[in-house]
């Protein structure tokens, strides 16, 4: 029998480390400068009705986007199907406040539980597909819930829509001004944010990042590979159905061709994690702050000149992403940072 | 009671409509090496992936400590003592060795004791304490193929499956990493099943031999008699 391979040598007292803190404490100081300065924004653009319109849609995208990456960027699901669960959200808080009179904070929980039941129940037997094939499946569930949403008129207003009426007061997630709705967004986004850190650190991370790389290795290193992928998926529909809730209130008119909306939700929410950085727990942040400013500038300036600017911008700067930041924003500057310190 | 760790009786497994293996039986006696050789395109890989569970037999048993493990999914194999080195190693790139090494020990009766038996296999494969921090997608060949065999020793297992791990190292290396796992299924007790295309070095150090072809096992014996038969030297071993 030969012997143990000698040539495999190492310091002899080189430690082994502990296996990491998972708990996301370590995450709150950064997280708490973030916030922080999202809201110094706010501030600073204190009385300008037009910038904190942008920062308040600037938040609630970076939020979903934040919802998406759970399942899409740690998972590596590419779901283009998330306006569903975004829909839901909408719809619940809508029936619920119209017809029972009550308060959309109150339809946060079950909108987020039902979502994410249904998230879960309809990606069963789409996860088994993989790659490009279970992205245009999720595209394929937009469009068949969009048409089920046009045909259940009576519970969602059909093409005309619901409407929500003026009732100013925090008890019905209702402002007078716009600075009050980007503060909304903003705590939001908190929560997405703290979700998002604390999944990234768990178990439930690791098996993520895990069945991102290779289902077929995770899966025989014994992680159940379905049931971390609707875990996933399941946050992520509840988290996206609670922006759905904040949506609706922020515009109080909500039809089913704006709220399924393939591009204006579904891919924007993926593109803006791709372009800052699919997988990391601010990338979605930094693609929302440089996206959904422009974009809004830009239809502001441009768009009754040439209406759809705003697209061949996005369109530029996707095309940059992919030449130039392979890794997004947060991907690239986080290789910077850890190449300047001559770390691995 | 059988000695036997794994039987495996009649099976047939394939893709959709591809039938790749045939009516395969062999068993594994507890705490040997059984090689199973072919060229490419033979169905190893599929026969190993059927007896990890990652694909499920069209027909016949698999069966584990006298268990039938024919429909049980991979993810539970892995707790009932079966872990499997896929080809190539198949690390996670973008995860540290450490967690590498952290995820083989994720199913649930292998967490405890975590940080104890990160320590043992830190001591089997030192090169991986010295690299424990570095992104697995940055090691050598070499070190990758160790630090594979390393996260499936990770949850303890009793029986080990080694797909091709002579793929993409060069001869010298091979033979190192050939050497490590005799020398580990020696000192663990481990029960090995290992396919590999180098069939001169694979029965050097297995104990039973089988040579499968077109997805049919076609001759089996001890390993030592295989590497004497005249017709396996010259369809094989190029001799």
């Amino acid at each position: 029998m030969s012997n143990p391979d000698t040539s495999f040598r190492a310091p002899p007292d080189t430690p082994v480390a502990m296996p990491r803190v998972r708990s996301f404490v370590g995450e709150l100081p950064l997280l708490a400068f973030v916030l922080a300065a999202c809201a110094g924004l706010i501030v600073f653009f204190t009385g300008n009705s037009f910038a904190q319109n942008l920062l308040a849609t600037t938040f609630l995208f970076a939020a979903l986007s934040t919802s998406w990456n759970i399942i899409g960027g740690l998972g590596g699901q590419f779901s283009l199907g998330h306006s569903v669960f975004f829909a839901f959200g909408a719809y619940i808080a809508a029936r619920m406040h119209l017809d029972l009179g009550l308060s959309p904070w109150l339809a946060l929980l079950p909108a987020a539980l039902v979502a994410a039941a249904f998230a879960m129940l309809v990606s069963w037997p789409v996860f088994r597909l993989r790659g490009p094939f279970f992205a245009i499946a999720t595209m394929a569930m937009t469009e068949v819930v969009l048409a089920l949403a046009m045909y259940f008129s009576s519970i969602t207003g059909g093409a005309q829509g619901l409407s929500i009426p003026f009732k100013a007061g925090l008890h019905n997630m209702i402002f007078r001004d716009r600075m009050s709705y980007a503060i909304l967004m903003l705590c939001f986004l908190a929560v997405t944010l703290i979700v998002m850190a604390a999944v990234t650190r768990s178990r439930l991370g690791y098996q993520l990042r895990a069945v991102h790389d290779n289902e077929d290795t995770a899966e025989a290193a014994g992680i159940d590979v379905l049931r971390t992928k609707l875990v996933g998926m399941g946050i992520s529909a509840a988290l996206t159905a609670m922006g759905g809730v904040f949506f609706l209130m922020y515009v109080r008119v909500v039809d089913p061709p704006s709220l399924f909306s393939l591009f204006d939700i579904g891919v924007k929410i993926a593109l803006i994690a791709l372009i800052g950085g699919i997988g990391t727990i601010y990338g979605p942040l930094l693609g929302a702050l440089l996206v959904v400013p422009l974009e809004g500038m830009l239809r502001a300036e441009l768009g009754g000149m040439m209406p759809g600017s705003n697209l061949i911008v996005l369109g530029f700067i996707l095309v940059l992403t992919a030449m130039y930041l392979r890794k997004g924003i947060a991907g690239t500057g986080t290789d910077l940072f850890a190449r300047i310190r001559g770390g691995r | 009671m059988s000695d036997d760790h794994l039987v495996i009786a009649g099976m047939g497994a394939g893709y959709g409509d591809v039938s790749v293996l045939h009516d395969i039986s062999f068993a594994v006696p507890r705490g040997k090496i059984v090689a199973v050789v072919g060229v490419n395109g033979a169905g190893k890989t599929t026969l190993l992936s059927a007896v990890a569970g990652l694909i499920v037999p069209t027909r016949g048993t698999v069966t584990l400590d006298g268990a039938d493990i024919t429909r049980t999914a991979a993810h539970r194999r892995t707790g009932l003592g079966l872990a499997m080195v896929p080809e190539g190693g198949r690390l996670f790139p973008f995860m540290s060795v450490r967690e590498n090494l952290e995820l083989g020990a994720y199913a649930p009766a292998s967490r405890s004791g975590l940080v104890e038996r990160m320590s043992e296999v830190m001591d089997m494969f030192p090169i991986l304490r010295d690299r424990q921090d570095q992104l697995a997608g940055r090691l050598s060949g070499g070190e990758r193929q160790m630090c594979a065999v390393a996260r499936a020793l990770m949850s303890r297992p009793q029986l080990l499956l080694l797909d091709e791990p002579s793929v993409g190292l060069s001869p010298l290396m091979t033979e190192k990493v050939l050497a490590t796992v005799t020398d580990l299924a020696a000192r663990e007790g481990l029960s090995v099943i290992i396919v590999e295309q180098r069939v001169t070095e694979v029965l050097a150090m297995a104990d039973i031999g089988h040579i499968l072809d077109h997805g049919r096992i076609v001759r089996s014996g001890l390993a030592a008699d295989l590497r004497k038969d005249r017709q396996v030297q010259e369809t094989y071993m190029g001799l």
